[in-house]
């Protein structure tokens, strides 16, 4: 999956957008998302995030509604909990035999949670499929994050592909031999699988500084980077957008479903 | 626990960004002098970074077939203190919320608390409690790692309840959050307990000079834990 997602945000139509807009658009939105008073405007940033992965990064749609379900489950249980401890409004549901109610306040704030979470997983999907993790690392250099923050995130990021390449060929091979037949087996088996990563993500790290002392590393990592201008009607666009955005968020406020 | 995005409202995670970024601050400090000190630690560093975020995205083994994920969090603590294992959660919670949209950027300040500086402080300081109480070294990294998971999700619990009190107030909120997690969660701290026990043991047996190295055991506790298993 991961290799997946950094592949489109590599090969996708939006690739060569300027990261600067692609980056103030998708956090813009997530930040409307985020303090719309109502659920209207989340909903509709999570509609026109989805048609511009869609229709403008070409994404293919099979690929892209399998990742929306990725949350789903994660956002269920909090929700749930939200739904049933909030109260106001009338009385829509009661759960027999026990005291617990759901009321048109606790359904209302419920799906309000979700259309925000909605919306701002759409925006985050939006900067995830269509600009690497490489163009990011260069806007914080220039925002001037603590170059000890980036070269680490810089490290890491490099590793993590490599570790998930190896985590699987252990994992693999372990299932082969019936390593998660059992309970006591699979946690036996995860053990060794972590602990076993863990060694060869160590050795490999030793043999990264080696290697980087060889080419005269001295606590710098140097990478060029491009920047490509920022054309206006796209800026203006992207203004044009949020702004209508907020419109609507400051319009809709007072909408409730239930 | 992941935080969503878009689930915590103003002013809330605000706030949680503004008490965790003290602990980044130092953190990064603590990583500066470090990497001038020692400039191969920068990418072990980056190494233990990435085991942590694949290790987090890896299924754990679950009683009830449904699968979870460990937290990872006591692994960290333990093996750089707190402060800089709040630096390494910043980058994997980044890397999570991009990658496998687990979390968020405006939840970024509440996540790195409660899993980059409540669970890895909490394992730390069991983990220096246990060895100088000379305790059995496993024992203290199963207790250590289990309740760093289980302190994560009390952490979550807590900004949650306040951040949606309802009508119940903060502590029926709590209870309420407390009550769904901690059944989801108490059999997989156990098990994650069990895990980073067993991957301790694993390093043990195999390259203890990098546990000696970070100063979490000496050579002869090593030669001890060695004498056991043989």
């Amino acid at each position: 999956m991961y290799e997946v997602l950094e592949d489109y945000a590599q090969t996708n139509n939006l690739r060569e957008t300027s990261v600067e807009l692609k980056l103030f658009i998708g956090l813009a939105s997530i930040l409307l998302c985020v303090s719309s008073p109502g659920p209207v405007a989340p909903l509709l940033v999570a509609a026109s995030m989805s048609a511009a992965v869609l229709a403008l990064a070409k994404i293919p749609a099979r690929f892209y509604a399998k990742l929306l379900l990725v949350p789903v489950s994660f956002a269920a249980m909090s929700i749930v909990v939200v739904l049933f401890i909030t109260g106001g409004g009338t009385v829509l549901l009661e759960v027999p035999g026990l005291p617990l109610a759901i009321t048109a306040g606790g359904a209302n704030l419920a799906l309000l949670l979700l259309a925000r979470v909605f919306g701002g997983m759409c925006s985050l999907y939006f900067i995830a499929l269509t600009t690497p993790m490489t163009e990011i690392f260069d806007i914080l250099r220039k925002l001037r994050v603590p170059a000890v923050l980036i070269d680490l995130a810089m490290l890491t990021y490099r590793f993590i592909f490599i570790l998930i390449e190896e985590a699987g060929q252990i994992y693999r091979s372990q299932v082969m031999r019936l390593g998660y037949g059992r309970f006591r087996e699979s946690v036996r088996s995860f053990g060794m699988l972590a602990g076993a990563l863990f060694i060869r993500t160590w050795e490999s790290g030793e043999a990264l500084v080696l290697a980087m002392d060889a080419r005269c590393y001295d606590g710098r990592l140097g990478i060029p980077g491009d920047s490509r201008p920022i054309p206006v009607p796209a800026l203006a666009g992207g203004f044009l957008y949020l702004s209508a955005v907020l419109g609507v968020s400051l319009f809709t406020g007072g909408v409730v479903i239930v | 626990m992941h935080i969503m995005e878009g689930f915590l409202p103003s002013p809330w995670w605000e706030i949680w960004i503004l008490i965790s970024l003290p602990f980044v601050a130092i953190g990064l400090y603590q990583l500066n002098k470090l990497v001038q000190e020692k400039r191969e630690t920068l990418p072990l560093l980056a190494v233990a970074g990435a085991f942590v975020f694949v290790l987090s995205s890896l299924k754990i083994p679950s009683f009830n077939g449904s699968c979870s994920h460990p937290t990872g969090t006591g692994l960290g603590g333990i093996l750089f203190g707190p402060c800089i294992a709040a630096v390494l959660g910043l980058i994997v919670l980044v890397f999570q919320a991009v990658f496998l949209a687990h979390g968020g950027i405006t939840t970024l300040g509440a996540n790195v608390f409660s899993m980059g500086i409540a669970g890895p402080a909490v394992a730390y300081l069991i983990y220096k409690a246990g060895t100088r109480a000379g305790a059995n070294t496993y024992a203290t990294v199963f207790i250590a790692a289990a309740l760093a998971d289980l302190v994560t999700y009390v952490v979550t619990s807590v900004q949650l309840a306040l951040a949606f009190p309802g009508t119940a107030g903060f502590f029926g909120a709590f209870s309420a959050f407390a009550a769904v997690f901690a059944v989801t969660q108490v059999p997989l701290a156990i098990i994650e307990g069990a895990v980073i026990m067993l991957v301790f043991k694993y390093i043990v047996q195999l390259k203890p000079e990098i546990l000696t190295r970070l100063n979490l055991l000496s050579e002869s506790t090593v030669q001890k834990l060695r004498e056991a298993a043989a």
